[in-house]
């Protein structure tokens, strides 16, 4: 997405308007996240504590996610540029 | 998401417009944004639930999900293309 559109003035103030988003958007990737790799890693209640092997798999699960999420980034501006010419 | 910035490097600014703000044009922005981002969101949620299936041996994506994490993207942008012509085409006939 450029803004190639817009004069200076409106694109100065879509930055900022994305820079909100972006912060808006990381904070919901984040519950998300948290939300996610506690279904998948988290099912002992045995203990209050986060168990060694609960802890690994969080880290995997996080890591995993990253990865899952970049690699749909690409796919994702491939795709987009292809509609985009269109 | 900042992917979808990528190499907005001003070209164009030097059209020497007046600069005042229309905000028609930044609703207009705005929205084609959070369209965007909602179904970049979306497609990582779907994605993630469809093709990430090992939980996880460890944090690396194996080429199985690599494979199915591309075409599933692929299949929504199709999905949402299909869908959007058939409403369209639903609307239409309902015009007549």
């Amino acid at each position: 997405m450029d803004f190639s559109n817009l004069n200076d003035a409106e694109r100065r103030h879509m930055e900022q308007l994305v820079e909100r988003k972006q912060m808006k958007d990381f904070v919901r990737m984040y519950s998300s996240l948290v939300e996610r790799c506690f279904i998948d890693c988290i099912d002992d209640f045995t203990s209050k504590a986060v168990s060694s092997k609960e802890n690994t798999c969080v880290d995997r699960c996080i890591t995993k996610f990253l990865r899952h999420s970049a690699r749909v980034g690409q796919q994702f501006a491939e795709e987009n540029a292809k509609l985009m010419q269109q | 998401m900042s992917y979808m910035f990528g190499g907005n490097t001003g070209a164009g600014s030097a059209l020497g417009q007046s600069q005042g703000i229309n905000p028609n044009n930044i609703a207009m922005a705005e929205q084609e944004l959070d369209m965007l981002t909602d179904t970049f969101n979306r497609i990582v949620d779907v994605c993630h639930t469809k093709c990430i299936k090992n939980k996880y041996p460890d944090g690396e994506l194996t080429k199985g999900e690599s494979v199915c994490i591309d075409r599933c993207v692929s299949k929504f942008f199709a999905l949402n293309k299909t869908v959007g012509e058939k409403l369209m085409a639903q609307q239409q006939e309902m015009q007549k």
